[in-house]
């Protein structure tokens, strides 16, 4: 839906892009992690048509992202940037009307009523923005994003400084736009987000340092420990567990162990458990946060430009 | 685009008083200078040697107690042609450096909107209120003539040279002043710069005003007339101009 291939940017001798290819694909939403600095609101802005790369190409649904074909082209990508950036005086509705105009919308009235039931906006439709709070203020900003129905929907960190209630809102409303089909990037330090919304996690050093399922990029860190939790004392299955790692230990109750192999020898440990009489409760293959993955992507990253 | 304009200066009618003071004061001088300073000295002016053969190089052969004041009025037109330019200075000189102050310009770049219809939008959007509010200040003028002498009136007023420099060369002026001022808002960080710029016109114009006054200079009408399209020229070449040097990455990513 939407790619790039070899995408570059600098900015006199920084690079501040180097060598991005990636797809989101219709149906997808793909979370783009990085450190400050990364790249990540420069990548953005060359997907949406508003700088143009060094090198490399943005396309959407085989169309090459031009100076030329970038008016038509911008009519189908929704953008939220980082800061909601509406205009103060003009009301809710006022703000959104006017991007129902350019972009063009035949029934402006229709679409934004739905854009401001769809938010819970509706009975702040006649107040000015400037005298919404943070909250509001980026619902609107990311109704107005959504409000002409675009295929593709690039947003810079769209639950920053929200509450719970309103992050989780915005976070169904994505699913929603997924399921119709919409190709999605989104911007964020939320790893927690990152990996409850996205299909896949790509991070960003600079340079795509890894693009993957949640669940795939943790298995890279994979330890191979696995915790026991069984019915009763946990002691007299100590042994047992030192035989195949001697370094077993009871951890909270439960038993830790080191597998060199989980796939083949959780079974094994599981069995001789059972067979001495333990009632099993839990087992657990123990895996690293998302965010153990992510410090430790960028961390080597980082060792690697030095 | 202009929509979001005319609604942004609806909420926010302070920024047009400079232009209603600019009008009052407009309107007030000449009538000063024709009514209340001749009741001052107890003199007329028309009694002035040196403005009644100013006055004669307007080509008018009315009696010079008509003449005078009328070549007066005639010449206070100007400052409704820079009634619009200094009111609605401060406007253009905010059009798109304000837009990047408050974070608008970029979700607003990010949609089909081009470079010229912005463009376009911020320096109508300046231009439209302030010539409406010194129309409505032009028509109490001619209004007021028209009480205070109904021959002067239509000596002064009714004239091609007033339709030349209300409907031609003010608007003209107006027009490549304020497009001076969008160009270098959209190449400055800062929008007094662009204000300081696009007040350079008044300059000319100034000289104009004086030069007619004292008699050194009168341009006929035709000269009116070929500076006013020259001017429209002028803007359109500037237009294209601003579109041309209109720099989205340098705006977007080096303006702070």
């Amino acid at each position: 839906m939407i790619s790039t291939a070899g995408l570059t940017r600098e900015f006199g001798e920084r690079v501040a892009v180097r060598d991005v290819t990636l797809t989101i694909a219709r149906g997808e939403i793909v979370a783009l992690l990085g450190p400050n600095g990364a790249g990540k609101t420069t990548t953005m802005r060359m997907l949406a048509g508003l700088i143009a790369p060094t090198s490399g190409t943005v396309t959407i649904d085989g169309t090459v992202l031009t100076r030329a074909t970038g008016t038509a082209l911008r009519a189908r990508i929704g953008f939220l940037t980082e800061s909601p950036g509406l205009w103060d005086r003009l009301t809710v509705r006022e703000n959104l009307d006017i991007y129902a105009r350019l972009y063009g919308l035949r029934d402006r009235a229709g679409a934004i009523d739905r854009a401001l039931d769809r938010f819970q906006l509706a009975d702040r439709a006649s107040t000015r923005t400037a005298e919404l709070s943070k909250g509001m203020r980026q619902k609107v900003a990311i109704a107005r994003a959504l409000l002409h129905g675009p295929d593709v929907l690039l947003l810079d960190e769209p639950t920053s400084g929200l509450d719970p209630e309103i992050s989780r809102a915005v976070r169904q409303i994505l699913d929603e736009r997924r399921a119709s089909g919409c190709a999605i990037l989104v911007s964020t330090h939320n790893l927690d987000e990152a990996e409850r919304l996205a299909d896949r996690v790509a991070v960003l050093q600079s340079r795509l340092i890894a693009c993957d399922r949640p669940a795939n990029l943790r298995k890279r860190l994979t330890t191979g420990r696995v915790i026991v939790r069984v019915n009763g004392d946990a002691n007299p299955l100590l042994p047992l567990a030192r035989a195949l790692d001697p370094s077993a230990s009871l951890e909270g109750g439960a038993i830790a162990v080191q597998l060199a192999d989980s796939e083949r020898q959780t079974p094994e440990l599981v069995a001789a458990f059972v067979a001495a009489g333990a009632r099993i409760v839990e087992v657990r293959a123990e895996t690293p946060a998302l965010e153990d993955v992510y410090l430790r992507l960028v961390r080597t990253e980082a060792v690697i430009q030095q | 685009m202009l929509r979001k304009e005319l609604l942004d200066l609806a909420r926010n009618r302070a920024a047009l008083v400079p232009v209603v003071i600019a009008t009052v004061v407009s309107l007030l001088i000449p009538f000063f200078v024709l009514i209340v300073l001749p009741s001052m000295t107890g003199r007329s002016l028309a009694a002035d040697p040196a403005l009644e053969l100013a006055s004669r190089s307007g080509g008018s052969d009315v009696p010079a107690e008509i003449r005078v004041p009328a070549f007066l009025f005639q010449q206070f037109l100007i400052l409704f042609m820079l009634t619009p330019i200094t009111g609605s200075m401060s406007l253009a000189a905010h059009a798109v450096v304000g837009e990047k102050q408050n974070r608008t310009l970029e979700p607003l770049l990010a949609t089909p909107l081009t470079t010229i219809e912005l463009l376009v939008a911020k320096i109508l959007g300046a231009l439209l209120p302030t010539l409406a509010i010194s129309s409505a200040g032009l028509l109490l003028y001619v209004l007021g003539i028209m009480l205070w002498e109904p021959q002067t009136a239509i000596a002064a007023m009714l004239t091609g040279r007033t339709l030349v420099l209300t409907l031609l060369l003010g608007p003209a002026a107006a027009l490549v002043s304020l497009q001076a001022a969008i160009v270098i808002s959209s190449r400055v960080n800062d929008p007094r710069t662009a204000q300081q710029f696009g007040v350079l016109i008044v300059v000319p114009l100034t000289f104009v005003f004086v030069g007619q006054l004292v008699g050194a200079l009168w341009l006929p009408v035709w000269i009116l007339v070929l500076i006013g399209l020259a001017m429209l020229v002028a803007w359109i070449l500037l237009t294209l101009f601003t579109v041309a040097l209109f720099d989205r990455e340098t705006i977007l990513t080096r303006w702070r």
